[in-house]
């Protein structure tokens, strides 16, 4: 039993019971367009501008080094990449119906900086990478993939399976649904008007969840405030940890849930009239309704509030809101 | 864990005899950890139940089991009850603390160059670091088992540090330090409150968690 009982603890949150559909198509010969490329020294050329057709359901796979990546939609079947690059760097550009690949590569040892601005049909799917790289789409309606080490993602859209990633950056997401995974480590998430469910997780930093409706959320910081503003729905799970920090989440009025609120050095705070049903050391419980979803607020040395819809702001302090960052930032 | 809670895994696999079982029943009436506990455990029965029973690979069972070792018995999963009827029955019980632990374990080992490098790991002698020492026994088995993988995340991460830029490999000292803290602060509060479950589970996520940091960052430089 123990496999099954490993698999169990690792497993990921389940998938969106309906998420967008991925558009799979069978591989044609691949044509390649390149844009500029070769290895003659000739063919370095500075500030690529180019406008590339693609087939619905290509996505678009981007991996910049450094620089920012700024994406935007039309409604052509065509990519237009624009790259702020010097007769230093190089620019590669691949098409096929399956796959628009840009990359860059520098003429003399590692790569410099460049920015792109890119303009894509909303329904293509975005892969987009990048080390010391600011990220930000805004309009597409299919999946996204955003990694950077060192920069901010902010994105605004999204459809299907959304996956944004940083290690030193803040991490913006609205207007999104589908499957939603965000993770970053020294910095702030903040989601809003998002529809699907939701993993959130940074070590340094606040996470901030308004007009959401989803099924499942999860929210995890070790140093920053947590708040929550958004559906409780039947047979929904839905848990906020914190270490050094407040949790506060509203529930609104009509909700059936089981709610378990615990903290080591804060307080429990509600905003409105509840009976316990237990209250044991530094757990409290309480249910609302049939208690047919389950609510957990952790935090070890923050307090926990529980609001009704749009009071959680009101009552959230934000005594830790990026603290340390503004510490990075000195 | 009390003399209630090292019974729970028992109670669910129906194996007490009549005298204990009414005896927990009467002491879950008015305890709510325990029956909390009792609750927790049922999910992980009842979400186990809907997987499939794969083995893992030889070698990745056998470095977990080892660092694992034996302990407190408290979860036991009965798999003759979920299982099909030609399978065997097995039965393996695990503390709540060891099953973490083994999440965790496998958790980090999953990065393949990692795992390669703990295949040939000796296991060391244990040198309780100075926050750890008065933790609870299950707790210090738990750092058994997890401390040499953590070291050898750490030990990958500083491989690793030529390819971060120095600011990089700040900032993910600093987060390091903040979860390390977040882990002593855990640790001495679980020392002044041995059964309390949500310390047991909060000591457990955070030291997920610092696993799953140092796993991200070892693998930064080879993505990017």
């Amino acid at each position: 039993m123990l496999p099954i009982l490993l698999a169990v603890m690792l497993q990921t949150p389940a998938p969106s019971p309906n998420p967008a559909p991925r558009v799979r198509h069978v591989r044609p010969p691949k044509v390649v367009v390149r844009v500029d490329g070769g290895d003659d020294d000739t063919q370095y050329k500075a500030n690529v501008d180019t406008t590339v057709a693609v087939t619905r359901g290509a996505r678009l796979d981007l991996n910049n080094f450094g620089g920012d990546i700024t994406v935007k939609v039309w409604d052509k079947s065509a990519v237009r990449i624009s790259a702020d690059n010097s007769d230093r760097e190089r620019v590669d550009i691949d098409v096929d119906q399956q796959v628009v690949t840009v990359r860059t590569s520098s003429r003399y040892g590692a790569p410099h900086m460049v920015s792109f601005d890119l303009t894509v049909p909303a329904w293509m799917a975005l892969d987009l990478e990048g080390t010391y790289t600011d990220i930000t789409a805004t309009g597409i309606a299919s999946d996204i993939t955003a990694t950077t080490v060192q920069g901010d993602v902010d994105v605004t859209g999204g459809s299907g399976h959304i996956s944004l990633n940083s290690t030193s950056g803040s991490v913006k997401l609205a207007k999104a649904q589908g499957r939603i995974d965000i993770v970053t480590v020294n910095d702030g998430i903040t989601v809003s008007d998002t529809k699907g469910d939701l993993s959130a997780e940074t070590t340094n930093g606040d996470v901030e969840l308004t007009g959401i409706d989803a099924d499942n959320v999860s929210a995890t910081t070790i140093n920053g405030d947590i708040t929550y503003d958004g559906t409780i729905k039947d047979a929904g799970h839905y848990s906020f940890s914190t270490n050094n920090g407040d949790v506060s989440v509203s529930v609104p009025q009509t909700a059936n849930v089981a709610v378990t609120a615990s903290t080591f050095n804060g307080d429990f705070d509600p905003c409105f009239p509840i009976t316990m049903t237990g209250s044991h050391k530094h757990r409290f419980t309480f249910t609302l309704g049939t208690g047919s979803a389950k609510l957990e607020m952790e935090s070890f040395g923050g307090d926990l509030k529980i609001c009704r819809p749009g009071e959680v702001g009101k009552h959230h302090n934000g005594r830790n809101s990026n603290k340390e960052k503004d510490e990075d930032n000195e | 864990m009390d003399r209630w809670t090292e019974k729970l895994s028992e109670y669910l696999d129906e194996t007490l005899t009549q005298g204990e079982r009414e005896a927990l029943d009467a002491h879950l009436a008015t305890c709510r950890e325990c029956s909390e506990t009792l609750d927790e455990l049922r999910r992980v029965v009842d979400r186990a139940r809907g997987l499939d029973d794969r083995p893992p690979s030889k070698d990745l069972w056998s470095g977990i089991a080892t660092r694992i070792g034996s302990g407190t018995a408290v979860v036991s999963v009965d798999r003759a009850r979920t299982a099909s009827p030609a399978r065997s029955a097995r039965r393996l019980s695990f503390s709540i603390p060891q099953a973490l632990a083994a999440g965790i374990l496998l958790m980090a080992v999953s990065s393949g160059a990692v795992w390669m490098s703990l295949r040939d790991h000796q296991t060391p002698v244990l040198q309780p670091s100075p926050d750890s020492i008065d933790i609870p026994a299950v707790w210090q088995k738990v750092d058994a088992s997890v401390d040499p993988v953590v070291d050898s995340l750490r030990k990958a991460v500083k491989e690793n540090g030529p390819n971060l830029d120095t600011s990089t490999v700040r900032i993910v000292e600093k987060n390091l330090a903040i979860i390390d803290s977040a882990i002593a602060e855990a640790r001495r509060a679980l020392n002044a409150d041995p059964n309390n479950n949500y310390l047991n589970h909060h000591l457990a996520d955070v030291v997920r968690r610092r696993a799953d940091l140092l796993r991200r960052v070892s693998t930064l430089g080879v993505r990017t």
